[in-house]
Parts: C-alpha cells; structure tokens; sequence
C-alpha cells in the first residue's frame, strides 16, 4: 500500500507502520463502535498514514469535522476527539460534550491528541468542567510523517512563525521528539551537525532526551551516520527563487498539499470520440503525486525545461508497445501482451497526466510575465542592481500584482542585498501600503522580525562573499544534463543544499569565514555508540545523512538533494526531514498578518 | 552412589521424602517456643516470635517482646509489644508481618519492626472477639482469615485492597470447629472445617458438606488439617491416627548419572541422563552433593554432540545465587523451585528489604541484568533508605548519592526526592532533584513543594513548552501581578511563551507586557491591531491609531508613524467621501480610494487626493491607465495620454486597449511607443509586416525571431521571407 516508503536507503514503511500499529492500539482500547471528531487540520496528514479502511475494520463508522454547539447524532458507543492540543480547540470539545443530549444514550468520549498531551489543555478542561468526562486522553506522537521514500514532514503549518517570529520553540520540542522515535527505530545517529539558533536548540534537546532515555539502551545498528540540523533562517534565499523544477513548478502553480494537487479540470477531459466535448468535468482534477508512479519518480526533479523530451520519448516508448499486438500472432503470444495491458494502461494513463500537467505549466513559463519575473529574480541573485528600487517591482505593485509575489521579490532583493538602503526600504513600503493598504503594516513588520526584509546595517553587503565562496550562482547551467545543483533553479544553487555538500566534502572548516556571516551558531556533537553497533563501512558505500530543514524545504531544494544523492562519486546520500514542505508564497503567506 | 538416597524415606507408595537441617539457629531464645506465638515467612523468610502471655497466667506488668529473626536466626527487630492482646502472627507476600489482636484489629510491621499501618477486620468481629485468625496466600495477594467468638468467619483475601466478607453461618455450629483452614479455588477463597466427624467447605454464599475419598472408616473426629502452598494437596490428621492425603505426591529425583554412561548411551538416553543430573543438582541443598551431580553432567556432555550448553550454564549461575542468600549470614533458604517461582527479580526486592544492598548488587553484575530492572533499581531503593538517616546532613546525604549512583541509567532521583520531601527535607529534595535529567519528572515535585520558580528554570531547560506553561499559570495564581511580571522579565523563553497565551486569552495583559518591557515597536502593532477589532466608530479608530502613532514615535519608527498618521488622515477622508458621495470608501487602500473616485467620475477629488498623499507618478499613471479603460473612456484616455510626457511609456497604452479588445485605440498609441519596444507594440495590434521591417531596420536578431513566430497566417508567408533574407545577410556579414 505504500511500498513507494521502501524504496530508498532508510525504509521508512518502518516508521509508518509503526504510528499504524500505534493508532491501532489506541483505537483498540475504545471497544465498541465509534465516531471520530477531527481537527480538520489533521485530515491531510492524517490521510498519508492511515485510510478510510483502517479506521473502520477497528470499528470508526461516523467522522466528523471539529465544530462548535452540539455533535451530530450518531448511533456509537465512543466519541473521540483527533485534535491538536490548542487552547481554542478544547474550548470547542467542551462545547460539544456540555451539550451533548443525555436523554440519548450515553456515549464515551476519548482525546486523542496529536501530537503531543498538554496539561494546559487539560487544565483547561478541568475549568470548563468536562475533564472528567473523558475515559481516554492519550498522546499520539506523529511527529514525522512519511511522505516519499526520502521524505519525512512535519507538516507544522506555523512552524517558521513560532520559531523565528513568536519565539515558541513548541514545534523544535516535536521535533527533537520525533528525532528520538526516529532513532529509536534506526538506531542512534553518530554525529549531528547543525548550522543556526533553532538547529542548537534541538540538538541541546536531543541531547538531553538521550540522558533521560538511558538505560532502555538502543542496540540497534544505526542507519543513518550524520544528522544535519540546518535553521531556515540560515537560507532565506532558496524559498524565495521560484522554483523551476517540474515539482517545484507544480506546487508554485497549483500547491501541493499533503502530497495531492488539484488542477483545473478542462486538460483533464476524457478524449473520447462523438462525445463532443460536452461534458467538460466542473470539479478540480485530484492526484496524487508521489515516487510510487514511476513516470513521476523519473521527472519530478527534472528541471522543467527537460521534462517534455522525456514525456515524448516516453509517449514513443508506450506506443511502441501498444504496436506489438499486430504482432502478437499466435495464442501465447496474444496471452502475452495481455498480461501486460494493465501495466502498459496505468503508464499510458500516467504519460496523458503529465502531459497535461506540463501544458498547464507551458502555459504559465511561456508568458512574457513568468519571464520578466525570472530575469528581475536572477538578477538580484546573481548580483545585479540590488541596491536600488527595482522597476519590474514598482509596475508590479502598480498593476496591483499579488502582494504575496510582490513581497517576496521585495524580501529576495532584500536578501540578495544583506538588507536595503533605508530610503530603497522605506520606498518599497510606502509603496505597498498605499496600494494594497496600510493594514498591512504588520506583515511588513513580520518581515522585518523575521529578517527578510530589513534595513542594510553598516553598510555592508555580506552576500556576494557567500554567493562566490558557496558558488551560488552558477553561469553555465545544463538544465538537461545537470552537472551541478544550480539546475533546480536554472542557475542558482540552494544556499542549503550547497552547505550540506560542502560539509560531506570537504567538510564545513573549509568555510569557516562564510559560516560566521550566516546566522546561529554552527557545531558537531558526537553520540558514542557501544562498540559492537560501531559501522564498518564497505569500499564504496555511501554514507547516509539525514538532513532537517527547521523551519521549512522547497521541492526545489528536495530535488537538489536527491540530485546529490543521485552522484556516483556523491559518497553521501540523503533523507530530508522538514518542519512543512514549504514554497516562497505559502511561506511568505504564514507571516501575513490580517487584522480584519 | 547409593549414599545419595540414603536418607530418603518412603512416603506411600510411590514417592520419598527427606530431612535435613538447614541451620543450627543462631538465636538466644529466653522463652520455651511453645510459649510463643510463632510464624514463618513462607520461601524462606524471616521469623517472628511473640512470647504469648495471653494464654499462660503469668505477671501482667510485664510486657512481651516482638522478636523477628532471619530464617537462620539472626536477629533482625526486637521490640516490646504495647498493643493489645494478639491472638496470630503471620507474614504476608510483601514480607510484612501482620498481627491480628483479640479486637479484630491487624498491626503490620516492616521485617525491621518498623510499624506501617493498622486496618480492622470490622465490627462483627470487634463485637464477637477473634478466636482464631489465619493469615494465607492467593495469587491476589495475602489474605486474613478470622474465626469469631460467635463462630463465625470474616475474610479479606487482600489485605492491600482491604475487602471484608463475612461468611455463611455453619448450620448447628455450636463449639469452635476441632481444626480449620483457608483453600483457595477458582480465584476465590473457601474455608474448610472440621466439627466431629464431618468436614465443610464455606464459600461466600453457602455451606457445603464435603467427603475425602477412601477415608478410613472409624473417624469421629480430625486433629489438624494442613494445605499445600498451591492449595493442591490437603491433608488430614484423625483421632484414629491416620494421616490423609489427597493426590499428594512428591517429585522423584533422578540420581542415574553412573559408569554404566555406555549403557544408557546405547539405549540414546544420555541426553536425558545430562538433563536430569542438572536438574537435580538445582534440588541438592548440599553445594558439595551439588558439584558431583554437576560434574558427572559435564562428563556425560562430554559424549554428546549437540547438547545445548545453555541449561547447564544457567544451573551454575542459579545455584551461585541460591547458595549465596542460603548462606547463614543471610538466611535465605530457597529452594530451587520456590527460587524459579518467586523470580530473580522479587529475590533481588527481598534482599533490598533486607538492606542487603551490596549482595543485591553483586548478584545482578553477576547475572547481567539489564541496570534498569538491576542496578539502578537497587541502587535508588538504597538511596531512599539513605534518605531517612536524618543524622546525616543533607549535603552529604545528597553527595554520597550523588557519588553512588552518578549517571547510572534509569534511576530515577525525582522518586528519591519525593521520599526526601516526604520526610520533610525539602532542602535536600531541591539538591537530588538537581541530579534528575527529566524535566518533566523534576517540575510536578518542585510545584509541590513550592519552588515554582525553581521549577520554571527547569521547565524552561527542558524545551516542553507544555511544562513552561504549565509552570506558568501555577505561577500566576501564586505570585501577585508584579512579582509574577518580574519573574517572567527574568525568563525571556517563558516570557515570549506567555505572550502568546495573552495574545489568544487575555489581550489586556499583553499590553501591560510590552509596557513593562517599553517594548513601543510592539505596542505600535497591539494598537493598530485593536483599531480593527475592538472599534467601530471612526473616532474611536483614529484614536487607536494615534495611540500607536505615539508608540512608534517612541520606538524611533519614524517611517511607521508617518504611515500611520497617514492613514489616520485617510480615515477621516474616506468618511467624508462616504457622506459626500455615498458609497463605499473605508478601508479601501489608497490607491483603491483614488481609483474609485476616477470611476465614479471625481477626477478632480482623484488629483487631489493623489497630491495630498504624493502617489508617485509613475503609479499615478498606471492607475489612470487601468481607470479609465475600465471605464471604456477611450477620450479621457487619449486626453490624459497627451498631457504630458509618459512616465511609463506608451506600450502598457496598447497593452490595455488590446485587453479591452479595442485595436483601433491601440493603434494610436503604438505609434508613439518607443523605439525599443516598437516591435512588441506592433505584433500587439497584429501588424507584422510593419514589425518585420522595425526589426529589420533594428538589425536586432531577438526581435527578428519574436517576429517570425508570430508569421503564422498564409499572409505573412512573404513578411516571413523577408526576415530570413535579411538574417541571411546579416551572416554573411
């Protein structure tokens, strides 16, 4: 069911069958038939570990969404409450249990919370006087949810918020914690690395749990040999470039969501004859996108410009193969190719998707918008005129473009430019608050707090020395044939990922002078290992490293790690662990602020 | 070998038994044994004696003396009774010893004569005075049994969850019943009676006649009555001097391990020799009898293949234990069976009970335990001991702790501060609980005993937000306002935890926060924020803004004030719009508000309002622009093109017009736009031929191409020629 999980290096089917059996239990202690009431934010994630199926052979017959006054009718034995533990979501349970109808039959609750119990919340509970009320109150710790076979969310909506903005390290407790699940079923991880304030924290975090955990010593063999913790405040650039990797581009365009996209619906129609076209389908086309279709795995992280000469190949490819039934002759032969129709269909339905996706997409890259936005980004990225307004940004903003493209060219020249000159700055807001209005004040403010859009201090722009010491711009990028990182952005090479390369080879004391530029502190510690679980590495094997991104990664970044994985002579490969699968306008999107 | 089986005595038919002396008893008793109360702690444990006065005349001043010995008389408790009368002793599973009084109450002592606790047996019992008490043993726990003067039975078949339950009455019980016991059957506990002849069995609902099988005739009344410890087997002794016993049957030994090995291993019995020499070598008390047996498995191993080493290993480890707690000093005397029974795990707990911590310790290194279920555990059990010496100061107790148990995994420090707290050093609680790595252990017990912000710190190192805000809130309701800020002040985790609380509960205290701090960047967002939510009227709203106004002032945002005044500005402008022309205008951006106004007609309020707030003319324009051809005002448009020199050129002119679908008016404009955006203009309104030519005369290949992609019609086959002659040249060149 999720076989795409077991692909890689590290199985992470591991993990997910281990929250399964986890939920499992949980849902085994309620006996009885039930109804679940859930934190509709939960659904999504909630989605990639456990189906439909699961829940109802332990006995969930009725679901329902977290609202205020009283529960649905629903003829069960239990009521349990999926929820996160907030304030406002116990506000809300209490409703709905005060209200509940006694002269019905009696009904059990239970709290689920995910993915941690908090006594504030059950505090909280107490004063509203419906603790008591409840039989189970559990914690489910799905702190790191399997998204690909490479891939671990947390799927932490405010993550980079609470971190950088609100001070609330809530979301580094999850996930020092769901480190330690992870090395409790991959064994302990040698050596962590980090880079930033955030990555120290949980490191420090970490170390600490390890000290409270002794004992229950691990005696697994460890899987992964180094953890890169790296702070999203270290690289603010990479989210803020588009994206223009084949996933990248999808997500910039249509959003990605707990691995599904939807799309408009007309590409999608069904090509069949005399139908006339009539019926064009009304509701957004749904798919899944994930390495389980291998069509997908091959272009995914394709920079978009390489993707159609694999789609026609492909296209001649399947034909091919549709062609061999005039071949087919004898009876064998004909039992032969049918065997192989499903396979063969399954692909051809693939090929059509993507087709269609990369139209939509054509669309989009083409227009003459895409490309002056392209060129005002590559600019400032590679160094060009970042110190003044920008004329492309001013139209933009004339033309009341999205504020949220707006702002995040604004904060890229900002980045680009280690900050901008005051009256640059102050004209650039004005700007932006006489347009779109002055209640956004605050959410300039929220950039400003969080360091992407600030004013130049000393007069000293540290960029260019990172971007020639990392060589983050890359002149001659082959986006068919990539030869460097650079492809996942037609030029520019992720700040992030560059640090992670260079720390496997040759290693981060190379560039000691750039690493102090960049904010937070960069360390290593070490976790001893008993000697019989110590690696004894064969000639040639590659070195696993888990990297996690606190704050949010970009598909873009993901592809550029992969890419790195991919290398013969890369000696590393990768399993990329984030607080939420992150792109410049969901990002800057978390760090709006509307006040009405 | 004969000398192995020679004391073995035949019991019945098919079984033997033997007697040996564990040890010569180290004890000094004063008193005749059969003077006392006694009791012996089943597998092995400790003894209690009780010198009865009750029952002999003898002078009443003196008061008898609690004796508790090891199972090989050490003394272990001696102290003088000053209870009641005490009618039974027994131990319980736990190593307790309980004292059942004449009253029905039941004292329980610590092995070390410590007093733990009393509970009654009820009040049928307090009434009718205990005549007879059993203490015994289920799988539940341990249980008391009483016989009451009025000849009835009350029991609790656990005394940790103490459960009374008085029995039936026995029909024409008249007399206390010549002898009687507790069985346990089924989970549940009966008592079995003997009255003359006859024998009943009483459980929780009726009495019941029994009769033992094959019982010799002749019987007019039994003596005793005895159970197993499994509750199996009974026996009964009658006035006819027999003994009877039901199914009883002893495990025969093996003793075949000899110098026919040959013999056996041709008939392929060896293994099962080896097997059982080890085996019986678990039974042998004697270390030495326990050698030979082990040696003549080993020799026997010798000729085997494939006998698996681990139940020979595991034999030598278990008699190394056995014979270390059988030892006098320690008086253990378990045999092999109750050691497998009663786990190592529960030996281990009776040592600790024993304070035999070393041993304890030697024997888990010795076994390997995992130090969590070992070590660690005995080490925390010594600990807790350490605690209560409270001759010792709590520095030392607290270093000499420390220096034992260091870092060794799974002790838990909290568990030992909590018994430090509980005999009431605090202070020495607060110095063991620095030693505890788990936060979310250490912050509950600092709460309690009232070092909150003790207790913050810690929560704070933890990274638990949860426990930060737990700490927080318990702070809240024990320190006044001040205090409570000022500890917070101290704390910045806490203190940007606490503001988020504030933000989403109590908006009020938010400010007072960024008051205390002079934090006027923030407070500037607290006000403008609340003049959205909290006002309605304008005024109100106006002055809400000023009062951030003021803040970012202080704040030395000047660039913030300014907007902010601005805005006020535009507040009370859009409220006039909305009495002067109705419609609606609050809340609109600015550029919107102007936008509005050219829609609506009020160029002149537009221009003015533009020059008031300074909109850049380049924006100006792009906001006419856009206005007026959504207005389909292609006059004004063409007016407004011409008043002066356009900042933002004339293509977005043609661009607009042709979102309009108006080619005529794009084609005006196109002509003025300028030379380096010519092209693009005139493919706009759909002229390539003319394009080609303004590409040619460029000698601009980009221009050229963008040209050639838009020669699609079958009139443009000549203008495509065109181009591709003028490239070809240009390369010949």
């Amino acid at each position: 069911m999720a076989a795409h999980l077991s692909y890689g290096r590290v199985n992470l089917n591991v993990l997910r069958e281990a929250v399964r059996r986890e939920l499992r239990e949980f849902l085994d202690k309620c006996a009885g038939s039930k109804a679940i009431v859930w934190d509709e934010y939960l659904t999504g994630p909630f989605g990639l570990i456990a189906q439909y199926s699961l829940l109802k052979e332990h006995e969930v017959e009725k679901m329902f969404t977290l609202k205020g006054s009283r529960l649905p009718a629903a003829d069960v034995k239990n009521i349990i409450f999926f929820v996160r533990p907030r304030l406002e979501l116990m506000d809300i349970i209490a409703e709905n249990v005060l209200s509940e109808d006694r002269r019905g039959p009696a009904r059990d609750f239970h709290i689920l919370f995910v993915p941690r119990r908090s006594l504030l919340c059950e505090q909280r509970l107490k004063d509203l006087g419906v603790l008591g009320s409840f039989i189970h109150r559990e914690e489910y710790s799905l702190d790191l949810i399997p998204f690909d076979g490479d891939l671990l969310s947390m799927e932490s909506e405010s993550a980079f918020k609470e971190c950088y903005l609100e001070s609330d390290q809530t979301s580094l407790y999850h996930a020092a914690k769901g480190l330690m699940t992870l090395q409790a079923l991959y064994g302990t991880i040698p050596q962590i690395f980090g880079k930033g304030e955030c990555a120290r924290q949980v490191a420090n975090m970490m170390i600490r749990m390890k000290r409270e955990f002794t004992g229950s010593q691990n005696s697994i063999f460890p899987v992964f040999d180094n953890l890169l913790l790296l702070d999203r405040n270290v690289d603010l650039l990479s989210p803020l470039a588009t994206q223009l990797t084949y996933e990248g581009l999808i997500d910039e365009i249509y959003g990605i969501q707990n691995s599904y996209v939807k799309l408009p619906p007309e590409k999608f129609a069904p090509k069949k004859q005399g139908d006339g076209g009539k019926d064009l389908p009304t509701e957004a086309k749904k798919l899944q996108l994930n390495s389980a279709e291998e069509l997908y795995a091959e272009i995914r992280d394709k920079n978009f410009n390489a993707v159609g000469s694999v789609l026609s190949k492909k296209a001649k490819v399947i034909s091919a193969a549709f062609e061999e039934r005039h071949n087919a002759k004898t009876v064998g032969e004909i039992k032969q190719f049918v065997s192989q129709l499903p396979h063969m269909q399954a692909a051809r339905g693939s090929l059509a998707n993507h087709t269609s996706i990369a139209e939509l997409i054509k669309d989009v890259t083409t227009s003459e918008d895409f490309f002056d936005k392209l060129t005002v980004e590559q600019e400032f990225m590679s160094g060009i005129d970042t110190d003044k307004v920008n004329s492309y940004i001013e139209d933009c903003i004339a033309q009341k473009h999205p504020l949220i493209k707006v702002l995040r060219l604004v904060c890229l020249q900002s980045v680009c430019n280690s900050g901008l000159k005051q009256k640059v700055l102050d004209y650039y807001k004005r700007e932006i608050l006489q347009t779109y209005g002055y209640e956004h004040i605050l959410t300039l403010h929220n950039l400003e707090k969080a360091g992407l859009l600030k004013p130049q201090t000393g007069g000293r722009n540290n960029y260019p020395t990172i971007r020639k010491t990392l060589r983050l711009w890359m002149d001659d990028v082959n986006e068919q044939n990539p030869t460097d990182i650079s492809y996942v952005y037609s030029g520019y090479a992720p700040l992030s990922v560059r640090l992670a390369q260079l720390l496997s080879r040759p290693g981060w004391r190379s560039i000691e002078e750039v690493l102090r530029i960049l904010p937070g502190p960069h360390f290593e510690e070490r976790q001893p290992l008993p000697t019989g679980l110590q690696k004894k590495r064969q000639p040639g094997e590659n070195r696993v490293t888990l990297i996690f991104f606190l704050g949010g990664v970009t598909f873009a970044e993901i592809a550029a790690l992969r890419f790195l994985s991919q290398l013969e002579d890369g000696g590393t490969e990768y399993v990329i662990a984030t607080t939420k699968l992150i792109n410049g306008a969901s990002w800057i999107e978390s760090l709006m602020e509307k006040p009405f | 070998m004969d000398c192995y089986t020679a004391n073995w005595n035949p019991l019945g038919d098919s079984a033997f038994y033997r007697k040996y002396e564990l040890y010569s008893m180290d004890w000094d008793l004063k008193e005749e044994l059969r003077d006392c109360l006694v009791a012996a702690a089943p597998y092995g444990g400790p003894i209690a004696l009780l010198r009865n006065p009750w029952r002999k005349e003898k002078p009443a001043s003196a008061r008898p003396v609690l004796e508790i010995y090891s199972a090989s008389g050490v003394p272990l408790a001696s102290l003088l009774w000053k209870s009641g009368p005490v009618v039974s002793l027994g131990w319980s599973a736990e190593e307790e010893l309980l004292c059942v009084q004449e009253d029905g109450v039941v004292l329980v002592y610590g092995l070390h004569g410590d007093f733990r606790r009393h509970f009654s047996m009820g009040n049928e019992v307090l009434q009718n005075r205990v005549l007879d008490a059993r203490i015994f043993h289920t799988e539940f726990g341990s249980g008391v049994a009483i016989l009451t003067g009025a000849h009835r039975f009350t029991l609790s078949a656990n005394v940790g969850d103490l459960k009374l339950r008085r029995m039936p009455e026995v029909p024409g019980l008249q007399s206390a019943p010549s002898c009687w016991t507790t069985v346990c059957q089924d989970r549940v506990a009966h008592i079995l009676l003997a009255v003359g002849p006859d024998l009943y069995l009483l459980d929780h609902a009726a009495c019941s006649a029994v009769t033992p099988p094959g019982l010799a005739p002749g019987v007019s009344s039994f003596l005793q009555m005895a159970v197993s410890f499994t509750y199996r087997h009974l026996a009964l002794f009658t006035d006819t001097g027999y003994i009877w016993m039901g199914t009883a049957s002893l495990k025969k030994e093996s003793q075949k391990a000899d110098e026919y090995l040959r013999e056996i291993q041709e008939l392929g019995q060896l293994p099962q020799a080896v097997q059982q020499c080890i085996e019986a070598a678990g039974h042998e008390h004697w270390p030495d009898m326990q050698k030979s047996l082990l040696r003549a498995a080993s020799f026997g191993k010798c000729f085997l293949d494939r006998f698996p080493p681990d139940s020979f290993v595991r034999m030598c480890q278990d008699l190394r234990v056995l014979n270390a707690v059988r030892d006098y000093h320690i008086g253990i005397p378990l045999t092999y069976s109750q050691y497998k029974q009663l786990t190592i795990q529960v030996l281990l707990d009776r040592l600790v009970l024993r304070r035999l911590y070393p041993l304890a310790i030697q024997i888990c290194e010795y076994l390997r335990l995992p130090e969590v279920q070992g070590v660690s555990r005995i080490l925390a059990h010594w600990a807790c001991y350490k605690v209560q010496q409270k001759d010792v100061s709590d520095e030392d107790v607290a270093r000499a702790i420390n220096q034992k148990l260091g870092d060794t995994p799974g002790v838990s420090y909290s568990d030992i501060a909590a018994r430090a707290y509980g005999c009431g050093r605090t202070e020495l609680a607060i110095k063991l609980l620095e030693y505890e790595p788990r936060s979310g252990e250490q912050v509950p017990l600092l709460l309690k005993m009232k070092r909150s912000k003790l207790a913050l710190s810690k929560a704070i190192e933890s990274g638990d937000t949860d426990l930060v805000f737990t700490v927080l809130l318990h702070l809240k309701n024990e320190l006044n306002r001040g205090d409570f800020f000022m500890t917070l002040r101290n704390q910045p985790m806490a203190l940007s935890l606490y503001r988020q609380f504030c933000k989403h509960q109590e908006l009020e205290t938010l400010k007072d926060l960024y008051n205390q701090d002079d934090n006027h960047q923030e407070l500037g967002s607290f006000h403008i924020r609340a003049s959205y939510a909290a006002e309605e009227r304008i005024e109100g709203r106006v002055a809400a803004l000023q009062t951030a106004a003021d803040a970012f002032y202080k704040a030395k945002n000047e660039f913030a004030a300014k907007a902010t005044e601005d805005q006020m500005r535009l507040l009370r402008l859009q409220r006039r719009l909305e009495d002067e022309l109705g419609g609606r205008f609050l809340d609109l951006s600015l550029h919107d508000t102007v936008t509005t106004l050219i829609l609506s007609g009020q160029n002149k309020r537009a221009e003015q309002l533009a020059r008031d707030f300074r909109i850049p003319d380049k924006r100006l324009w792009w906001l006419k622009l856009t206005a007026l051809a959504d207005l389909e005002d292609w006059e004004e448009l063409e007016k407004f093109s011409k008043s002066k020199k356009s900042p933002i050129g004339y293509l977005p002119f043609v661009e607009i017009c042709m979102k309009q679908h108006n080619k005529y008016e794009a084609k005006k404009y196109a002509s003025r736009v300028g030379p380096e955006q010519k092209v693009k203009a005139l493919l706009l309104v759909g002229d390539v031929a003319q394009a080609a030519d303004v590409a040619i005369e460029h000698r601009n290949e980009a221009e050229m191409s963008l040209v050639l992609s838009h020669c699609t019609g079958a009139t443009d086959g000549a203008t495509a020629d065109k181009i591709q002659r003028a490239r070809a040249q240009a390369q010949k060149k």
